[in-house]
């Protein structure tokens, strides 16, 4: 193995001011000379793990086998809870023998098999922890320890170390149901395979021994022997279609069982009935191969979706399941979240994610409410306020009464919303399905028409006839022809970064009509940055920056951590500051290098009595006049900077938008953030101003969306965060983008994992080329048939031709699938090699 | 030809058995995870000094020899 020097992954960005982190490739500042640059202190400590492990090899394996760069390590605060019992879910440590212990943990944030061999080399270094395996498929690790020697906490905390999100595994239903339905495909897949293939070779010393002649009773036996597999074929694993099909009879919805499940009975009546008679080819091959190849498809499907859907469940994973109560004797004790009562007080720590919905009962803090609104500033909470579970307590440790627990809180309502607006949407009926049903009636109706007249003309030759007939209308073609454009599709699309789940929706997108964006997340990068930075002559940019990270450095509020990675960008040192005290809702003071420094808003400074220049204000104005939030700093009560600070729109943002309006889709916006903000970002985009909505409520985007779908176009909504959840559910495809919140993910049958938008314009190009593929399909496997079935009819095709026939339409129809391209260009664009670079300009 | 009464149930026996044996395999989870076992196989064996590596490169010897 080629061992790449990792100061070359230390590759300088395009900006000299910042250079790729040695550990995960995001921009850094430029080290001290003979250092390594790294982005956070995470990130260092993980590095230096690694080399000291003697692991280095990791980030040479890791670029070869082209996995993303590691994800900025975060450690998280607390990992005790990895030593209670209570809150490990399926976690629990099992004894597994020779004094070791066995635990199964979710993991997040594996790439690639590097990151695999990265943990359970980690492993082996560590004494009392016996070994690692981590499963890429399902994203766990199983951990055999000496519980002697170690605790499951400081296993949680290596692997946290290195760069990974560790939780406790929580099973739910679904996944368990998911996992045994996975390994009975297989089985079914594995008896099919067999019944297939042996009763393959009978039918060649069957077909060989008509030519070269065979004695009655060995032609008997092998003609039994066939018969006996393909009946095994069709009763055990292909009962799965008999059963779709009869619920698809009781319900009277088509499907392609239907179809399915008579082609293969006629099949295995036919072939009995020959084999009795002894007359006639028995085409019990034929019947069992079917089963297999349709049994794979299936498979094949059905782990495309299943992938959609651990997407989600691996994000839910993180979701906070132990929460603190605070007891009447004024304790806290850790309890699981699901335990807690209306009216109980739990204390959520800065920088925790709120449990339950509720009341702040006691302190003031900023609260991150992104992913239940939508809405990307943080928001200031004090007494009385209402929090929502899932958003986030950026500020100060709070106490809160429990208003509403699990399904009962806002976002348990928005899941619930999403699942009834899943289950609403009326199945659609499939070209094939339709097709398939009215042609296997037609083809019996044939059979029996040509059996007939041939009775009249020829008793001897009737029954071949008739049977070739219906050997070479077998619908195997047709049934192959969807799901396999389809399979091949959802997995060229998978290689790309675009899972779908259902593969309806490849039809629905090849319809144009109407995209609605998400502004938050979707359109912009979904981060604060500071965009621009006046100061004035006499103190300069970087001084008036230092001062105001200074007193920014100890808080959690997002325009915080956008100064503060401004000034870091810089590589500014930064002073201590004293005595700070924030105000929510206004801004911040404190004191740095002995002058008193304030940093907020305009009424900030109007409440302290500051006044603003005239150039001040033409400042602020311009700032506020693109959407951006003007931010004030005075040092001793004088104005010396004004900054703005805006969340980026995506680079790719633009692009995508004018492709798709070259096509003729209408580009919206439907955003719950400020309606200026929303404007502003349309108007860069070209997005038209009637079709761009701003400060919309989760439930109004449900009203836009069924508004625009009872129009009769094709509705696309592109989003993340809950507030998107429904619309996507209610959208023709939702389309849900990386790095948005979990539930969204749960609603929408297409995802974007690699995150970038142009993968938008990849899944509409890729859909059109499907569905003219799927109708290619039709056209070759129904004109393939019409025009064998027209020869057996008139008697010129004996069942042998007609079996030799067969298989070619399927070929075919195989072969186009596999020519066919899904994607216009070649896979340049997903490249992992480009980093997204976010370029903070400072003026 | 009448070596086919013999030949046919035996060979249809071996494929069955392993037929039981894969799906042995599934229903014991072997095949759960379809990922992880292909990239596998594509990292070395640690590269181990010394002792270690004697002992490793036996193992792997030994191993071949099996094979």
């Amino acid at each position: 193995m080629p061992h790449e020097d990792t100061q070359t992954i230390a590759r300088p960005t395009r900006q000299p001011t910042s250079v790729a982190c040695a550990h995960c490739g995001l921009p850094s500042p430029l080290p001290e000379a003979a250092e390594l640059p790294f982005c956070c202190e995470g990130c260092r400590g993980a590095y230096h793990l690694i080399r000291d492990w003697d692991l280095g090899e990791y980030y040479a394996l890791r670029d070869q086998l082209g996995g993303a760069r590691g994800e900025a390590v975060r450690v998280p605060s607390r990992l005790e809870q990895f030593d209670d019992p209570m809150t490990l879910g399926d976690s629990v440590p099992l004894d597994c023998g020779g004094g070791m212990v066995r635990s199964r943990l979710a993991v997040q944030g594996l790439h690639c098999g590097a990151c695999a061999w990265l943990i359970e080399r980690a492993a082996a270094k560590q004494p009392g922890w016996h070994s690692a395996r981590v499963r890429l498929s399902d994203h766990t690790l199983e951990a055999v320890y000496d519980p002697q020697t170690m605790k499951l906490s400081e296993v949680a905390t290596l692997v946290s170390r290195l760069g990974y999100q560790v939780a406790p595994l929580v099973e739910s239903k679904r996944q368990l149901r998911e996992a045994a339905e996975n390994r009975q495909h297989l089985v079914r897949i594995a008896i099919a395979g067999f019944c297939a293939m042996n009763s393959m070779w009978l039918a060649v010393a069957l077909y060989a021994g008509t030519f070269s002649g065979i004695a009655p009773e060995h032609r008997w036996l092998l003609h039994w022997a066939g018969v006996i597999l393909g009946m095994i074929s069709v009763a055990f694993p292909g009962r799965v279609f008999f059963r779709g099909a009869w619920a698809a009879l009781r319900t009277r919805t088509p499907h392609m069982d239907l179809p399915v499940a008579l082609g293969l009975s006629v099949g295995a009546i036919a072939g009995l009935v020959a084999a009795i008679t002894e007359r006639g080819e028995a085409y019990f091959d034929s019947v069992a191969m079917l089963v297999f190849l349709l049994l794979v498809g299936r498979w094949i499907q059905f782990r495309q979706q299943r992938r959609a859907t651990e997407s989600v469940a691996l994000l839910m994973r993180l979701t906070p399941r132990v929460a603190s109560k605070v007891n009447d004797d004024s304790s806290v004790t850790r309890v699981p979240a699901d335990s807690l009562l209306v009216n109980d007080i739990v204390r959520v720590e800065a920088g925790d994610t709120f449990p339950t919905d509720g009341i702040i009962e006691s302190g003031d803090t900023q609260v991150d409410r992104s992913l239940v609104t939508g809405e990307s500033r943080p928001v200031s909470a004090t007494c009385g306020d209402h929090v929502e579970a899932g958003s986030c307590n950026l500020q100060y440790t709070v106490d809160v009464r429990v208003e509403a627990v699990g399904r009962e809180s806002r976002v348990g309502k928005i899941t619930s919303l999403i699942e009834e607006a899943a289950a609403q949407r009326a199945p659609i009926v499939q070209l094939a399905d339709s097709i398939g049903a009215w042609f296997v009636v037609s083809v019996l109706l044939m059979a029996f028409g040509t059996l007939v007249y041939w009775w009249h003309v020829d008793p001897f030759t009737a029954a071949g006839n008739a049977i070739a007939l219906l050997i070479v209308a077998c619908p195997c073609a047709l049934a192959l022809a969807t799901p396999l454009a389809i399979a091949v599709a959802i997995g060229r699309c998978a290689k790309r970064g675009i899972l779908i789940r259902g593969a309806d929706s490849l039809e629905r997108v090849n319809r144009v009509g109407t995209v609605w964006f998400d502004k938050t997340g979707t359109l912009t990068v979904g981060q604060l940055r500071i965009t621009r930075w006046d100061s004035n002559d006499d103190q300069g940019d970087d001084a008036t920056l230092a001062m105001a990270a200074a007193i920014e450095a100890g808080s959690k509020h997002l325009v915080a951590a956008a100064i503060l990675d401004a000034a870091k960008r810089r590589l500014l040192t930064i002073p201590t500051a004293t005595d700070v005290c924030q105000v929510p809702g206004l801004g911040v003071h404190g004191t740095v290098l002995d002058h008193t420094v304030h940093l907020g808003n305009q009424s900030f400074m109007d409440s302290l009595g500051i006044s603003l220049s005239s150039a001040n204000l033409v400042t602020v104005r311009e700032i506020s006049s693109i959407g951006s939030s003007p931010l004030i700093m005075a040092v001793d009560f004088t104005i010396v900077a004004i900054a703005a600070v805006d969340d980026e729109i995506r680079s790719d943002a633009s692009k995508v938008v004018r492709s798709l309006q070259q096509a003729g889709w209408q580009v919206g916006v439907l955003s719950g953030d400020h309606k200026e903000t929303v404007k502003r970002v349309a108007a860069q985009l070209g997005i038209a101003p009637d079709l761009t909505f701003g400060g919309v409520a989760p439930e109004d985007k449900l009203a836009q969306i069924r508004a625009s779908r009872c129009d009769g176009q094709t509705v696309l909504m592109v989003g993340d965060g809950v507030n998107d959840a429904a619309a996507l559910a209610a959208a023709d495809v939702g389309i849900a983008i990386r790095g948005g919140a979990a539930v969204s993910l749960d609603a929408a049958p297409v995802y974007l994992s690699s995150g970038k938008l142009t993968s938008l314009l990849d899944l509409v190009d890729a859909c059109s080329r499907t569905v003219t593929t799927i109708r290619w399909n039709f056209a070759i496997s129904l004109g393939y048939n019409v025009f064998a079935v027209a020869l057996a009819a008139c008697g010129w095709i004996s069942p042998l031709v007609a079996a030799v026939l067969m298989p070619a339409s399927s070929l075919s129809v195989l072969s186009l699938v596999l020519i066919s391209r899904t994607f216009a260009h070649s896979n340049t664009s997903s490249s992992n090699t480009s980093f997204a670079e976010p370029n903070v300009r400072i003026a | 030809m009448s070596v086919l009464y013999v030949a046919l149930p035996v060979a249809i026996l071996m494929g069955a058995s392993a037929l039981i044996a894969c799906i042995r395999c599934i229903r014991g989870g072997q095949f759960d995870d379809l990922e992880t076992p292909a990239v596998r196989m594509l990292i070395d064996d640690p590269v181990a000094t010394g002792s270690a590596a004697k002992s490793s490169q036996s193992n792997s010897e030994s191993r071949s020899d099996v094979g």
